[in-house]
């Protein structure tokens, strides 16, 4: 059916995470599978879009014969993310990705659909609280299909300098391939700062770090900051940044490509303007792409959307996605040691003169024992061992109980946001122990959809 | 890829899952952690900071740090003074938490307080965004002394409203006034290899690995290395060397700042099923570069 208006626009992803790497390669699409249900999450080549960043086109669409995170000369391929334009024809309509085709219906070229991507780095600004550090990308609207540089401007840079945040590119719609979408394609992981000392032009160490001199020491401060005691608004935790060695921490003022912000989209119709945005951000690879962390971004989303509570539609898949992300978490990590004298047995001591003392009862915390207690319970959700672990959880208020039974409660070894224990989001909580309730009535529950196109 | 073809504009949930097509789990907020202490791939706490119409907060406590420009009389006092207070509760709902336990010198007991992280703390104000809420601060100097100031909540995610006020749609974006360009990241290290180095950064380790290559040794418990060793090709059972083990900070058998900042790609390894990737025959080996004495 032929479509008259568009009434809405959205960009979806409306999140999307990009991560640094050098290739110029973009990392290939892959998915989970979970062939064991105790074993390592499977990484499966999946259909990948292989562009002409010449014409911004879409050459084809398949699976890779592997799952490589490297290109023939090491380097990590970075995760470069397309952000699809989503519409909403009419009013309470569907949303539908938008086309070539629609824009025709509507009289309208690809040109019609503007994009504009505005990043920031506001390191070094967070830090001395001086504007002109931010460091800002800003491509203005535009709408053709080149490779578009998102350079960092600062006003502290050395002239004519700035640091490349990536690029963006418009996908060029075509008839196999007409959807409208955007790519974003992260920087190298790049260190950046200002001119060496007289020392530091001797070392070749120095000359290898720093991608390109491009701080101003004469009109910038970052180079020496000191995060003071005295001021109560310093980064937590405070001095993490490159610097010369400890007292006093002072910066060597250094900076990176890692970057967030704003992509935009705008559509003008006979009558209105469309307009729509998503976030972007440019961070780290995860270095085990085969499991996820026990508590995310997205179980904070999903929170902020829907709230503590589940109102009974608690599922297992959900169930067993956050226990499977902390069996992941844990097999990773050295429980033994944390469990004494460093990580959150340490802060304890040193945060609050706690008594120094282990956390669990060093015979029983060995990794490989710890692993074993987290198979068990996601093997048999419908015993008892739900209960047990849905008793044990953390409620979000008990962080600061450091009594013997408060540090071990779950998930443990962990730091959370506020600095002291880990505790998962009141709904993770919540959906716990709705399901040990249910299994313990001896009710089923819904098994759920596997959460789509995503985890 | 499984193409998806329509979704409902009331469905939010399905668009906050929603990856895109040809996009990997890792582009997805789903594998970014988000205890953050500072975090990996943003820090997430920056998101609450502008939470309160009028006020700006710390990411990480429940001091106030600022008030917006425009900001009323009352709300100009938490900063114009020089005096620095804490929000303690909002519509009625503690923002801080007791600490508790044994003190080091028994049998004296741990007294202190917490601020709780804003995601957890603020889960029950976010529903009445677009509403006022009854905020009490403390002043740090004097404790008996409580301003209580009806706020504003703004909504999390962006929306429109009508001229009542009330949300006629929503989508799931994080509201453009939350946080600018840079504002997520901005608390993270600079440069952000600082914080694959930093000490007690293992609480992210399925995407920032701590114990790689475990497996039982002779003495029935688990031996692996330290994802940060240089050389792991030991014969035997496997040692994990922390960053302590000869009783100084930057244990030089560990990848140093140095080698992170200059050659990160190289001597970061991928951690797949537990174990380090294999390395391709082309592939050099890691690069062992000076190690900076100051670290």
């Amino acid at each position: 059916m032929a479509i008259h208006d568009i009434h809405e626009i959205r960009i979806l992803p409306a999140f999307a995470i990009a991560r640094l790497g050098s290739s110029p390669e973009p990392m290939d699409n892959y998915d989970w599978s979970v062939p064991d249900p105790v074993g390592y999450r499977r990484l499966v080549p999946a259909e990948t879009f292989y562009i002409d960043s010449n014409t911004g086109k879409i050459l084809s669409r398949k699976k890779p014969d592997e799952v490589r995170f490297r290109d023939s000369k090491n380097r990590i391929r970075p995760i470069s993310p397309f952000l699809e334009a989503w519409a909403c024809f009419k009013k309470n309509g569907p949303l539908v990705p938008l086309t070539q085709k629609h824009l025709n219906e509507l009289n309208l070229r690809a040109s019609a659909v503007k994009w504009r991507v505005q990043l920031g780095n506001n390191k070094a600004f967070r830090r001395t609280k001086d504007p002109r550090d931010k460091i800002l990308a800003d491509t203005g609207f535009y709408s053709d299909f080149t490779k578009r540089l998102l350079l960092g401007r600062c006003d502290n840079f050395l002239k004519g300098k700035k640091i490349p945040f990536g690029f963006g590119q418009y996908i060029k719609p075509t008839p196999n391939f007409p959807e409208i979408r955007f790519r974003f394609t992260p920087a190298g992981g790049f260190v950046y700062g200002p001119p060496p000392t007289k020392d530091q032009e001797k070392s070749s160490t120095f000359r290898a770090v720093l991608k390109d001199i491009v701080y101003d020491t004469h009109l910038g401060h970052w180079k020496g900051y000191q995060d003071l005691d005295t001021d109560p608004t310093t980064t937590a935790p405070a001095s993490i940044f490159a610097n010369a060695g400890s007292d006093p921490v002072r910066s060597l003022g250094y900076l990176d490509d890692e970057c967030d912000g704003i992509l935009e989209l705008e559509l003008q119709l006979k009558t209105k303007k469309l307009k729509a945005f998503a976030r972007i951000i440019a961070g780290p690879p995860t270095f085990a792409p085969d499991g996820a962390p026990v508590r995310t971004v997205g179980d904070e989303l999903e929170q902020a959307l829907l709230g503590t509570l589940l109102n009974g539609k608690v599922n297992r898949a959900d169930i067993e996605n956050i226990l499977r992300r902390a069996m992941e978490t844990v097999r990773l990590m050295n429980s033994s040691l944390m469990n004494h004298s460093v990580g959150m047995a340490w802060a304890d001591s040193s945060q609050y003169g706690r008594a120094s003392q282990p956390i669990m009862d060093p015979n029983v915390v060995d990794n490989l024992a710890i692993v074993s207690r987290h198979e068990q319970v996601l093997l048999a959700l419908e015993s008892g061992s739900l209960a047990w672990f849905s008793r044990l959880l953390r409620h979000y208020n008990e962080v600061g109980d450091l009594t013997d039974e408060g540090r071990r409660k779950m998930p443990a070894l962990m730091r959370g946001a506020d600095g002291s224990h880990l505790a998962l989001t009141r709904r993770m909580v919540q959906k716990i122990q709705e399901a040990a309730d249910l299994f313990q009535q001896h009710k089923h529950i819904v098994p759920g959809k596997k959460p789509k196109n995503n985890q | 890829m499984k193409k998806a073809s329509s979704i409902e504009p009331k469905n939010l949930t399905a668009q906050l899952h929603y990856r895109g097509e040809g996009n990997p789990p890792s582009s997805h907020p789903s594998t970014a952690v988000s205890n953050c202490y500072p975090g990996l791939e943003m820090d997430f706490r920056n998101v609450w900071k502008h939470i309160f119409e009028g006020i700006v907060l710390l990411e990480y406590s429940n001091l106030v740090t600022g008030v917006e420009p425009g900001a009323d009389e009352k709300i100009q006092r938490l900063v114009s003074s020089g005096i620095q207070y804490e929000l303690i509760s909002a519509d009625g709902i503690p923002m801080t938490a007791p600490v508790t336990g044994p003190f080091r010198h028994s049998p004296e007991k741990i007294h202190d307080t917490i601020s709780l992280e804003w995601s957890n703390a603020l889960a029950e104000i976010l529903p009445k965004a677009g509403q006022f809420v009854l905020c009490k601060f403390q002043n740090n100097n004097n404790l008996r002394e409580i301003l209580s100031i009806d706020l504003k909540v703004r909504h999390f995610f962006d929306v429109d409203l009508n001229r009542n006020g009330k949300v006629v749609s929503q989508r799931v974006v994080i509201a453009r006034e939350l946080a600018g360009p840079g504002d997520l990241t901005q608390s993270l290290c600079s440069p952000w290899q600082n914080d694959y180095r930093e000490c007690d950064c293992f609480y992210w380790a399925a995407s920032r690995p701590d114990f790689v290559n475990v497996e039982p040794g002779k003495d029935g418990k688990s031996k692996g290395n330290n994802w940060m060793q240089k050389d792991r090709t030991e014969s035997g059972d496997k040692k994990y060397i922390s960053d302590a083990e000869d009783g100084i900070a930057g244990n030089p058998v560990l990848i140093s700042y140095q080698d992170l900042f200059a050659a990160w790609e190289e001597n970061l390894r991928f951690i797949i099923a537990g174990k380090d990737e294999p390395l391709k025959k082309s592939v050099k080996k890691v690069k062992v570069l000076k190690k900076k004495k100051s670290k």
